[in-house]
């Protein structure tokens, strides 16, 4: 189970609104690499994990994903707020306007709506957790292209946080491979 | 930034060193470097949160200040910018 606590895992605090970059972060929210994928694919995936090591790890970084989710939607939020629909629409943002107002809605950047159809979840760990190195990657490489085409530090500070935190999930994710598959060859798999 | 903001943001910066070491020591669980600092990190952490929730109130519903009030309800959540 979970408890909340009353705080971001990193700072933000966006005093520039800029409904165009909301769009473009709100990929992160629900889109095919974004945060929710990533939290749901972990804490799922967890459930058949083999040794104790790869157990918390997926525990663990599932829940940090959740954290992430947070954040992100914290800055979709900060960066729409109160901004009027004449400005949405100049910016051609108003089709999502039309549709969810100015809230937070589990889409990527073009209204997509989240599926489970972006994470798998396999009785096999070795399959796991190679799925699992790729996400990183591709949410990484999105965090690169969403750095990109910022220009606000504001935003970039936070974003710049997130891509440094899938490289340190990369990381663990490879030496929890490397400990899985040393259990199962010693317990005579192949 | 005011002084709440600032001992929110050392609790944060401990809180978050003490995840990444979490998540090292999940694939080093014998790295005795790694032990030690999270053990002076918690402390840390621990240490402010009780000065921060004294002071500005409940960082977590588990934390009944004496007042007749529930203040867990209270602004400011995560998501609100206090400086705009
Ligand atoms: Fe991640």
């Amino acid at each position: 189970m979970w408890f909340y606590d009353k705080k971001t895992q990193y700072p933000i605090k966006i005093k520039k609104p800029d409904p165009r970059m909301a769009i473009a972060i709100l990929t992160q929210y629900g889109g095919p690499n974004g945060e929710l994928a990533a939290s749901l694919r972990y804490l799922s995936q967890r459930f058949s994990m083999p040794t104790k090591e790869a157990k918390a790890t997926l525990n663990d970084i599932g829940t940090e994903e959740l954290a992430h989710l947070e954040m992100i939607g914290t800055m979709v939020h900060q960066l729409m707020d109160k901004v009027p629909p004449k400005e949405l629409e100049k910016l051609h943002v108003d089709t999502n306007y039309v549709i969810h107002g100015r809230a937070v809605y589990p889409s990527d950047s073009n209204g997509v709506p989240f599926t489970a159809a972006y994470i798998e979840s396999m009785e096999d760990p070795i399959a796991n957790l190679n799925e699992d190195l790729a996400a990183e990657e591709k949410a990484r490489a999105t965090y690169d292209y969403l750095i990109s085409i910022a220009d606000d530090p504001d935003v970039i500070d936070p974003l710049r946080f997130l891509r440094e935190r899938e490289v340190v999930h990369y990381q663990r994710f490879g030496e929890t491979l490397r400990i899985v598959r040393e259990t199962m060859g010693k317990k005579k798999y192949y | 930034m005011d002084e709440q903001t600032t001992l929110l943001e050392q609790i944060m910066a401990y809180d978050f060193a003490l995840y990444d070491l979490q998540l090292f020591l999940n694939t080093h669980p014998s790295d005795t470097n790694a032990l030690r600092d999270y053990k002076m990190a918690l402390e840390q952490s621990e240490n402010l949160r009780r000065q921060y929730q004294s002071k500005y109130g409940p960082l977590t519903a588990r934390y009944l200040p004496n007042t007749t009030c529930w203040q867990w309800i209270n602004d400011p959540w995560p998501w609100n910018n206090k400086e705009v």
